[in-house]
């Protein structure tokens, strides 16, 4: 064992003593410390940022929340909760938050390799985030608000979501910081649709520029399921997202659309993996990721297509933007294929923003910053425009706005 | 030399990757008029024009630019855009997810800040962009669309007519606006140009031939060959170059 592992299972063990379902905790916590923590020669979570670790504490923080706390405006139609260091905060919510239950902590121990960090958070998640659609359609928005800095505590917010059969969810997961320091976020949510559901989720990652996220989500689709994925990676000085979507029943299908952006020397990392158990089942898989200043980032989609899923559809358009003469950024498309009558297409590219495109909007007397800016708000256009929320999309939009880095064109490589 | 002159050139001398294309060019172009470049494919019209609205890549070896008493060549190109000066081009980008509504109202912003005047009205825009398109017969359904995206090679030209009258230049060249274009079309276009025509502006018309000058005489027509001026004269030289082709001046200047 490591000794970073080691002193996350001291630190974990001890702060489990405190928390109810210890069982279940102290399994989760023996199945991380089995499997060991990733390490940076592991193709999968190469773009990470592992070492960061080193310097987190892994306690839970105590959820002390501040007296006051800016939330972006709630959305109209949507019923709002609030979680602080992933503990529930009933005087900001619309909702109760429901207890937390052992089986969902079990759950995680039949998770894969890649979604190691979510045993850590079943290890030590305080209160579970949890919405459960049994009929009609539901509109939910849940707000993790990181408020203490990593030195005083890590936050684990945890999320549950379940949509019975014919169901539908319109899901807002946004991962915001309470103040400027920086925190320690591992998150994880679980998302299940059984037959028939359909569920659009909108997760938007602003943490505070200092804060770092290790962060999984895992979902599973039964027969005729749709579950759209819209997510926005902005936040955090270090950031992994780990996606792993299974596709467990006939013609289930997913939607996933990822935008991340980078700068000054920020790590955007997203893993996906989209597994196709069943027949007739659909990917569409839409990366869009702007690397600018000394950032990196990256973007590996990974597509399975098991020996059952036969008349199987998968579609990746991965691209990415250097906008910065140190940047990086890395989009991977891999398919491992078990079938024969499946039909895959990817495109991948990285490349810099376009002279030919650029000359033709300073030509018309358009300022180089604001030209730029177009030019990279109009390459992450797919991803924005497949925001259905008209309110939501305005508050991404402007917060966009604001982030685009106007790279000058001499720092291009 | 003609002091009045919007555009004046003088022995420009360009190179591109090591090779000289413009070769001692000069040029001048009255406040007011229309002049006509013509020449064969590759003899330098395109360069001359890109040069003229700052495309980057074209190294400026010798002579001199000055365009309404400034030295053209000391503008970045979107200052030189704001100072009244239009590019129409040869071959118009594609940029999608820029809308096009939104780029003409960038640009036209972008010049009236230049020169000191409020951003203009949402209402008044819309009206003018409608009037204007009208005048193109483009349908409205391209204010919604990105710029140049999925158009047909007649669109993109009347897409950079319709900019031309939104933004009304100074000075408008035009490359090869006119090829590619059907009948109709091409009327269309002229139309377009002939309608800025005033006598504060000037145009430049570059063109292969001289379809578009039976619908924009013009005032002078000037053969580009080999990186330099080789003939000047009036409407007629168009088309007594269309009956003897450029073999007959590109000979001559040999
Ligand atoms: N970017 C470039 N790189 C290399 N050669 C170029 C470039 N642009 C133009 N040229 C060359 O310069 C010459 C003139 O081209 P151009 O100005 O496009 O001519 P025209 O517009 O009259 O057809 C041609 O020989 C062309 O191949
Ligand atoms: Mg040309």
């Amino acid at each position: 064992m490591s000794a970073l592992l080691e002193r996350i299972a001291g630190e974990a063990g001890a702060a489990q003593q405190g928390l109810p379902h210890r069982d279940a905790r102290r399994r989760a916590l023996e199945a991380l410390t089995r499997q060991g923590l990733p390490s940076a020669r592991d193709e999968n979570w190469r773009y990470a940022n592992l070492r960061s670790l080193e310097r987190q504490r892994f306690t839970p923080a105590s959820g002390m929340v501040p007296a006051s706390l800016e939330l972006p405006p709630a959305l109209p139609g949507f019923t709002r909760c609030v979680f602080v260091d992933g503990h529930f905060d009933r005087a900001r919510s619309a909702a109760p938050g429901p207890p937390l239950a052992a089986a969902a902590l079990e759950r995680t121990l039949r998770q894969g390799p890649d979604e190691r960090f979510s045993l850590l958070n079943a290890a030590l998640a305080a209160e579970v985030a949890r919405v459960k659609v049994a009929a009609g359609t539901e509109r939910v928005e849940f707000l993790f608000v990181a408020s203490a800095p990593a030195g005083a505590g890590a936050s684990y917010p945890r999320l549950e979501v379940e949509v019975e059969p014919g169901a539908g969810l319109e899901l807002i997961e946004r991962h915001l910081s309470a103040g400027s320091e920086g925190g320690f976020v591992t998150s994880a949510v679980e998302v299940h649709l059984a037959a028939g559901a359909h569920c659009t989720h909108y997760r938007v990652q602003d943490l505070n520029p200092r804060s770092i996220l290790f962060d999984t989500l895992g979902a599973r689709l039964d027969a005729d399921a749709h579950y759209r994925l819209h997510a926005l990676h902005t936040g955090g000085q270090a950031a992994r997202s780990t996606l792993a979507l299974t596709l467990g029943g006939e013609r289930a299908r997913v939607d996933l659309a990822v935008a991340a952006l980078g700068e000054r020397s920020q790590v955007q990392d997203t893993y996906a993996r989209v597994e196709h158990a069943a027949r007739a089942t659909r990917t569409h898989q839409l990366f869009r990721g702007i690397a600018a200043g000394r950032s990196r980032v990256a973007f590996n989609g990974k597509i399975v297509v098991a020996h059952s899923a036969a008349d199987a559809d998968s579609q990746q358009s991965l691209r990415g933007l250097l906008a910065g003469p140190e940047a990086e950024i890395d989009v991977r498309p891999q398919l491992e294929i078990y079938t024969d009558a499946v039909r895959c297409s990817h495109g991948a590219s990285v490349g810099k923003l376009d002279e030919q495109m650029l000359f033709y909007l300073l030509a018309r007397g358009l300022a180089r910053e604001s030209a730029l800016r177009l030019l990279k708000w109009a390459f992450l256009e797919d991803v924005i425009a497949g925001i259905g929320q008209p309110a939501l999309r305005r508050q991404l939009e402007a917060r966009l706005a604001r982030l685009l880095p106007e790279a000058a064109p001499e720092e291009l490589p | 030399m003609d002091s009045t002159a919007l555009l004046e050139i003088e022995d420009l001398e360009v190179t591109v990757e090591g090779r000289k294309i413009l070769n001692g060019l000069r040029l001048s172009v009255p406040r007011g008029q229309v002049h006509a470049i013509m020449g064969p494919n590759g003899s330098g019209k395109s360069t001359l024009a890109h040069v003229l609205a700052g495309r980057p890549g074209y190294e400026v070896t010798g002579g001199r630019v000055r365009y309404a008493g400034k030295d053209l060549l000391s503008l970045a190109p979107e200052e030189r855009a704001r100072a009244g000066l239009f590019l129409g081009f040869q071959y118009p980008v594609e940029i999608p997810g820029v809308n096009n509504v939104y780029l003409l109202k960038a640009a036209l912003n972008a010049a009236r800040t230049a020169q000191g005047q409020p951003e203009v009205d949402a209402f008044d825009f819309l009206a003018l962009v409608r009037e204007k398109m009208r005048l193109m017969r483009m349908e409205d359904s391209f204010l919604s669309r990105g710029v140049n995206e999925g158009f047909s090679g007649g669109e993109k030209k009347r897409n950079e007519i319709l900019q031309m009258l939104v933004l009304e230049p100074t000075l408008a060249i035009l490359d090869e606006t006119d090829s590619g274009l059907d009948i109709d079309a091409l009327k269309i276009v002229a139309a377009g140009i002939n309608t800025l025509r005033s006598p504060a502006r000037s145009t430049v018309l570059v063109t292969h031939y001289q379809r578009l000058l039976e619908h924009v005489v013009p005032d002078a027509v000037h053969v580009l060959s080999r990186g330099r001026i080789v003939r000047s004269g009036g409407a007629e030289l168009a088309r007594e170059l269309e009956r003897r082709g450029y073999d007959w001046v590109s000979g001559e200047a040999a």
